[in-house]
């Protein structure tokens, strides 16, 4: 196990616009109680495991869907996934809490990846909006515009949405993505309730990780992406016939 | 504020020329995350922390009850309580859900959209699987799982269901062979099979240090994920989970087949990093919520204890007793415990003496009980808001370990609680109303699904 850790960024997993105050993992400091050990890693760190030592089951296949790009065009969402890994989360502009704080984990993401040409070339970026109506792909264009890298070396990063609510849900369905309109559309946090979900998908379509907010760190993300890669290599190289 | 420091941080590293943008994004997420208003919050303080959050009152208290032999329709249930202090049914059972039939209904859980809610048997082995987002008011039974021991390789026993993101964890009690080997199963959402993970023995460690045995069994699976931990604890085998509890007791040979053992898991890589000599049947696991708070409570069945498992000031995860239970020569079997949301305060029930203690955990190294209050003649599970001002207080634990007679009673009691002591609120007869024997709860909310 390497030494290094990785600084946590923890927000409960709780519906948007729903208060964080009294969640899971709470942004309000909290003294520690009196008495307590205070460890040298109290906070959000932990050490990540080492790239192809673990496994990632296939949790199953990534649905397609009718989608648009920035540009307006139209893709079957199965198409975009085939050929690279993955990194998808669902997303909309208009929320005020998860998403931009996850947004800015991938734009680290996109970053660190930039540093390995060769990875870069094999995975990429996708942020699916489930806002149709506000979210059009002219929404999406500028939106991406302030997140995405310009690095030649950086890895793709899509910004997708639905032509319309219609092509949308059974996109949602399929992902198991849950999401309601707050009865108060002027909420703090944006006007739709959700749960904040991630999926890394390998490059024939199947999802292998699912990440709430707590586990969408850069580096344990390169790390999963690396793992996928190198437990590929290694079935590959077991399945090979002896010379 | 600690994660707006470490967005700072973060972002400080990066060469963009888009950087102020991003900052300003950003920290206004963190800052309308955690500084906007602050409804009360209610919900159960034992649930997975990936979980959606119920903002405001629990309106609906979801009961995995036991069917009873001519009690009713005989058969498990999921029975639904309704608890809107203003509703005409206050305080009264306002649906019932059967499943066709008897199978040690136990544990369950919800899904981390809270949409729907998995309750397991121990016996039958079977997971059935409601709606609870369509109405709340009225679940509805969507899914059975029935080939869980075949898909698992052999896990037998599913135990509870805790949610992770997107997927439902399964620890299990027990093997084909009925003994305490076991191990945890992981499903999608919808119930589809994923993966088991065994956990480690003597014979396969699996690479994690062990302090005394590694004995296979388990219990029950709790998560911190800031801390990349996952603990297990560990209970028996179906030979004795399913066996009268008199006979166990007596037979010397069955009483050397409980946990011994709780486990620290690489949670994110699924692998066992420590094994922990904690005897006498480590059962619930409750971690700490504050972000400083790097600890989790059990309390052990057989001797009564009640332990902390902390990560200590080198960054090593230890485990050691820091308080009796009740006199542990009287044999009052520590069961559910619930810990409060600011860490201070812990509920533990005993079956065998049908007492809820409270004791202040301030000091988790020390703690000291404040409280005791007889419940009943057998008492199990706790349930506590997040508020920590309403507590839900079940009767049944094993259908051949309950109690008979007029300490056999079987209820659901609710009680408010203002830091110094239970007061009644209402009280279900599940004998008297049909139902059976009551067992696990969570909690459910109409404004979870506002749209």
């Amino acid at each position: 196990m390497p030494s290094r850790t990785v600084p946590r960024l923890i927000l409960a997993t709780v519906l948007c616009g729903a208060s964080l105050a009294a969640s899971a993992h709470d942004l309000h400091e909290r003294e520690p109680n009196a008495g307590q050990p205070i460890g040298p890693s109290t906070g959000y760190a932990f050490a990540l495991p080492d790239p192809g030592s673990y496994r990632l089951p296939a949790i199953r296949p990534a649905a397609g869907g009718s989608v648009l790009d920035e540009r307006g065009r139209g893709h079957d969402l199965a198409d975009l996934l085939q050929g690279r890994i993955t990194v998808l989360a669902f997303m909309y502009t208009r929320c005020g809490d998860l998403c931009p704080t996850a947004t800015l984990q991938l734009s680290l993401l996109q970053d660190l990846v930039a540093k390995d040409q060769r990875l870069a070339q094999r995975m990429h970026l996708v942020s699916m909006s489930f806002d149709p109506d506000h979210d059009t792909p002219e929404v999406l264009a500028e939106y991406a515009a302030t997140w995405r890298s310009s690095e030649p070396g950086a890895p793709e990063w899509l910004f997708l949405t639905a032509p319309d609510r219609s092509a949308l849900a059974p996109v949602l369905a399929a992902y198991g993505q849950a999401v309601s309109a707050k009865p108060d559309p002027g909420a703090a946090g944006g006007p739709l309730y959700h749960i904040f979900r991630a999926f890394l998908i390998d490059a024939s379509g199947q999802i292998r990780n699912i990440y709430s907010l707590d586990f969408l760190d850069p580096e344990l993300v390169l790390t999963d992406t690396k793992t996928l890669i190198l437990n590929q290599e290694q079935d590959q190289h077991a399945a090979s016939p002896a010379p | 504020m600690t994660r707006i420091s470490v967005l700072l941080s973060q972002l400080a590293i990066q060469p963009w020329r888009n950087r102020r943008r991003r900052v300003l994004l950003s920290t206004a997420a963190v800052l309308c995350a955690g500084l906007t208003g602050q409804p009360v919050q209610a919900d159960e303080t034992c649930q997975s922390p990936y979980m959606a959050k119920i903002t405001g009152e629990e309106e609906f208290v979801y009961v995995w009850t036991l069917g009873l032999e001519g009690v009713g329709d005989g058969q498990d249930k999921v029975v639904t309580v309704d608890v809107r202090k203003d509703s005409p049914t206050f305080g009264k059972a306002i649906d019932t859900d059967s499943v066709g039939g008897r199978g040690e209904a136990h544990h369950g859980g919800l899904t981390d959209d809270r949409r729907f809610f998995w309750v397991a048997g121990l016996s039958d082995s079977r997971i059935h699987i409601f709606d609870v987002a369509t109405n709340p008011a009225n679940p509805k039974l969507v899914k059975t799982i029935d080939d869980f021991v075949e898909k698992s390789g052999g896990v037998v026993g599913a135990h509870g269901a805790y949610a992770l993101p997107g997927r439902m964890l399964i620890p299990g009690l027990s093997n084909k062979n009925h003994d305490g080997r076991t191990g945890l199963v992981e499903y999608t959402n919808d119930g589809q099979y994923i993966t088991t993970h065994w956990m480690p023995t003597a014979e396969n460690t699996q690479g994690a240090a062990v302090e005394k045995v590694a004995d296979g069994y388990g219990y029950d699976a709790r998560v911190l994920p800031r801390k990349n931990v996952m603990l297990t604890s560990s209970f028996t085998g179906f030979s004795n989970y399913m066996r009268p509890l008199g006979e166990v007791m007596k037979d010397e040979e069955a009483m050397k087949h409980f946990g011994q053992t709780m486990v620290l898991w690489d949670f994110h890589a699924r692998t066992p990093k420590k094994v922990f000599n904690v005897p006498g049947a480590p059962l619930e696991i409750r971690w700490a919520w504050g972000p400083y708070n790097n600890y989790a409570f059990t309390s052990t069945a057989l001797t009564s204890k009640l332990w902390l498992v902390y990560e200590d000031t080198d960054g090593e995860w230890k485990a050691e007793a820091v308080a009796d239970v009740g006199d542990p020569a009287k044999l009052p079997v520590p069961v559910d415990i619930s810990l409060s949301a600011d860490d201070r305060t812990l509920f533990i029930d005993s079956f065998m003496d049908g007492m809820t203690r409270v004791f202040d955990v301030s000091d988790p190294h020390r703690p000291k009980q404040i409280y005791e209050r007889k419940v009943g003649g057998q008492v199990n599970m706790v349930s506590q808001s997040w508020d920590g001002k309403r507590l839900y207080y079940t009767s049944s634990l094993l259908s051949n370990w309950d109690k008979t007679g007029a300490d056999g009673a079987q209820f659901l009691k609710a009680y408010s609680w203002d830091g110094k002591e239970l007061a009644p609120r209402f009280e279900i007869d599940f004998l008297r109303e049909g139902l059976g024997r009551p067992h696990m709860m969570s909690f459910g909310s109409s404004k979870l699904y506002a749209s």
